[in-house]
């Protein structure tokens, strides 16, 4: 995804309907190359010869365990690094948010079903949220409710969609001023727009392999917008569409997948590519 | 594992909840200022030296009529009826103004810096246009508010607004016409009224001056600032504190005193401080001084530098030959052990910058979108000033005292940066978490802003003297730890700083105000 504050990473949140059975660890470790060279400010899409190129980079380890076969619990966290080919914007590095879901599958009629998912996620470091678009997170606490209805058939054929509204805390930034919504604030407390995501899925699912083609929108709910030729900042509407192809290959415990992304159209952020290569491996931990 | 099943499921949503309330409420809380009764009225600053009349009383104001007069009493039945039955949305604007016309006005003029201060975009020939007083809403935006130009906004705002209160003081001692609720008691009053005579009115004096010098500086906000003005002149009367014709009053003082400090303005100088021919020969003249590599913008495409000629504007507290006198001596040149230790220095910042270094660069950093460092200093008085209950002409001089100190500081310094005509340290590898000002390095002006407003406000507030200097030196090391400045560019900007800052004090000290 776009990568102002590492949103990326959302995309990688579960959104399948693939479960671990009860007392199976699944554990993924991915490494994910994001970057654009041009990006929506306000809704003005313009390249920036002071970043030239701008990347994200992100190691993340992701295990998914099998509490049954219906309730996984999902857990992610992810070192992330940034960087510019131009200008003289300095990177940022660190241990970005933990996350944790939980995962139900609430209702398993004839190959379909509807499953629910709770996520909350925490930073773990003090990294600066305000230095856009260098900075890797925002520094919000915040609370995902998502459902998620998949329909598989007996060919392994399945159509699967979510939606999701994330509340997202406000946060403290370094200055005690600073300037949103065309005025100042005089506290050094920022409010972060809520956000939705929403997501369509078709694809192929075998016992050893998995393919599937995707769209995926992520929208805050409000926000305001980059100023001309200023930098973003956390209170911005941020928005971006993304298609994209998703694959797993896993003949025994250890197996790898792969994501390609394209951001088609966006706000306040920028027009990524991203690649994401993992490698899995499933502990079985049935008695 | 299943008995844990629902322990797992239901902690889970437990958890989920609190933090979905904490997370829900995105209310931004915000210090807020109220109105006081000033811990003194300060009722001799009529006869305080202002900065541009011959005499207080240089502009007439014609005498009040009575209070026992018919056209008198029919203003305060007016008043009564204006200042009963207030609606929500006149309550707030009456608390919002009653904090303090100086304070509030201060205020808008920071939040119109920060909105724009943004440097312009290039085009597609590679060239920045230049904003367009003419056209001041197109793109690029006019002004560009970056640092010396929201330091000398916000001078001539505040000398604007300590003239028109000092004329104002001596004719509300002249006529001493009482607050209308001294005359009328049945009159009812928001906010607490003081023994000041209230012709002409404090506030539609600074609210006129005010409004004045923005339009000026703002052009773009016209429409923006004749609403605030309309709003503030009638909170006054929302809130029972002044009748039309302490108001009308004012307005005509206050607008007539501001234009003539806006003549000062328009022949000071900053008409060609962005005079670009200059800068070839002011490369010459820094390299003929022993300066071997100097600035290049490290943006691209190359953008010009901001106001090379901004050294050149007149100065408030002292002349241009002092200006000479006082210019730090010159840094340590490319090359130099010296030079090449600072520049180790950076280096090691950019591998290990602590959490606490980025805090510190962050928190001053007052860059594009910000209202800069003088509106960073400006606001450190405002505040000061209404902590210690300055009535409105006390807190005009020291945010004059401040102000001035403020855009000499910044012409100060300017004249030094293109004196010496440095390179960044950008120029020799390093990175920036805060970016990078697109002018020469010596001195650092954060640090000249810094200690200059520091000394001035330790010479008014004495008993925060070692806050504030411990502020502004804060602030000047936060420049080396975004990695923007050598260390001797921000150690002597800072001695510079202090010796701008004694001006302003030798100022203060002979006004005439005995403080």
């Amino acid at each position: 995804m776009g990568s102002f504050g590492g949103w990326e990473l959302l995309a990688q949140m579960p959104s399948d309907a693939i479960y671990m059975s009860k007392g199976q660890v699944c554990v993924a470790t991915m490494y994910t190359n994001s970057s654009w060279n041009e990006y929506w400010e306000n809704t003005l899409k313009r390249e920036n010869f002071n970043i030239g190129t701008h990347t994200t980079q992100s190691v993340m380890v992701m295990p998914a365990i099998g509490i049954t076969n219906r309730l996984n619990v999902l857990l992610s966290l992810p070192y992330v690094w940034t960087k510019t080919s131009a200008g003289n914007l300095m990177g940022q590095k660190g241990l970005q948010d933990l996350s944790g879901w939980l995962k139900w599958k609430a209702v398993e009629v004839k190959g379909f079903s509807i499953n629910g998912l709770l996520g909350a996620s925490i930073p773990v470091s003090k990294y600066v949220p305000d230095f856009l678009p260098m900075s890797i997170g925002l520094q919000c606490k915040t609370v995902s409710a998502r459902i998620l209805p998949s329909y598989q058939h007996k060919s392994g054929v399945y159509v699967t969609g979510h939606w999701t509204y994330s509340w997202r805390s406000n946060i403290n930034v370094d200055r005690d001023a600073y300037q949103a919504d065309d005025r100042v604030y005089n506290t050094n407390e920022v409010s972060v727009p809520n956000a939705t995501d929403w997501g369509a899925r078709v694809g192929i699912l075998k016992r050893k392999w998995q393919t599937e083609v995707f769209v995926e929108n992520f929208s805050c709910v409000n926000g305001d917008n980059i100023r001309r030729n200023d930098m973003p900042f956390p209170t911005n509407n941020m928005e971006a569409t993304t298609v994209g192809w998703y694959g797993k290959f896993q003949p025994k415990a250890l197996g790898m997948n792969a994501r390609v992304g394209y951001v088609t159209s966006g706000l306040n952020m920028g027009q990524s590519t991203s690649v994401m290569v993992g490698v899995l491996y499933l502990f079985n931990f049935k008695k | 594992m299943k008995k844990y099943v629902p322990y797992l499921k239901y902690s889970g949503i437990t958890l989920a909840i609190l933090v979905g309330v904490f997370a829900c409420d995105k209310t931004i809380e915000e210090p807020q200022r109220v109105g006081y009764t000033p811990a003194s009225v300060d009722e001799k600053a009529g006869t305080w030296k202002t900065y541009s009349l011959a005499s207080p009383e240089e502009i007439s104001v014609p005498a009040p009529t009575a209070v026992t007069s018919s056209e008198y009493v029919a203003e305060l039945a007016t008043l009564k009826g204006l200042a009963s039955n207030l609606s929500q949305e006149q309550k707030e604007a009456v608390v919002y103004w009653g904090a303090g016309a100086v304070y509030r006005w201060n205020e808008i003029a920071r939040e119109l810096a920060a909105r724009y201060n943004i440097p312009p975009a290039s085009n597609a020939d590679g060239k920045y246009p230049v904003p367009d007083a003419a056209n001041p809403l197109a793109d690029p935006k006019f002004p560009f508010a970056n640092p010396p130009y929201t330091a000398r906004a916000l001078a001539y705002l505040s000398v604007a607004q300590f003239d028109a209160l000092v004329s104002a003081w001596s004719y509300k001692y002249k006529f001493k016409r009482a607050a209308p609720s001294k005359v009328d008691a049945s009159i009812p009053v928001a906010l607490p009224v003081s023994t000041l005579p209230s012709y002409p009115s404090e506030d539609a004096v600074v609210a006129a001056a005010s409004v004045t010098i923005l339009k000026a500086m703002f052009p773009g906000e016209v429409t923006y600032l004749d609403e605030k003005l309309k709003e503030h002149l009638a909170s006054r009367q929302w809130a029972g504190m002044n009748v039309t014709s302490d108001l009308s009053a004012g307005t005509t003082l206050g607008g007539a005193i501001a234009a003539k400090v806006m003549g000062r303005a328009r022949t000071d100088g900053m008409g060609a401080a962005n005079n670009q021919a200059l800068t070839a020969g002011m490369i010459e003249a820094a390299k003929s001084r022993g300066i071997k590599e100097p600035w290049v913008s490290q943006e691209a495409p190359l953008r010009p530098p901001m106001l090379p000629n901004y050294g050149a504007v007149a100065t408030w507290n002292f002349d241009k030959a002092t200006l000479g006198q006082i210019r730090p001596v010159i840094p340590y040149v490319v090359g130099s052990a010296e030079w090449q230790k600072e520049l180790d220095e950076l280096k090691s910042i950019q591998n290990n910058q602590t959490r606490e270094q980025a805090r510190i660069a962050n928190y001053w950093a007052d860059g594009a979108g910000s209202y800069t460092p003088p509106g960073h200093w400006h606001r450190a008085a405002a505040n000061a000033a209404h902590e210690a209950r300055f009535s409105e002409v006390k807190m005009a001089r020291a945010l004059a005292l401040v102000g001035t100190a403020e855009m000499d500081a910044g012409i100060a310094c300017w004249e030094t940066k293109y004196y010496y005509y440095t390179p960044r340290p950008q120029q020799f590898g390093l990175k920036t978490s805060v970016g990078l000002p697109n002018f020469p390095s010596y001195t650092s002006g954060h640090s000249t802003f810094s200690a200059a407003a520091a000394t001035v406000l330790s010479y008014i507030f004495p008993d925060q003297a070692t806050k504030f200097d411990a502020q502004a030196k804060e602030a000047s090391e936060s420049r080396i730890y975004g990695l923007i400045h050598y260390r001797i560019d921000c150690e002597l900007g800072l001695v510079h700083g202090r010796k701008i800052g004694e001006y302003a004090i030798a100022r203060g000290k002979a006004d005439g105000s005995g403080l």
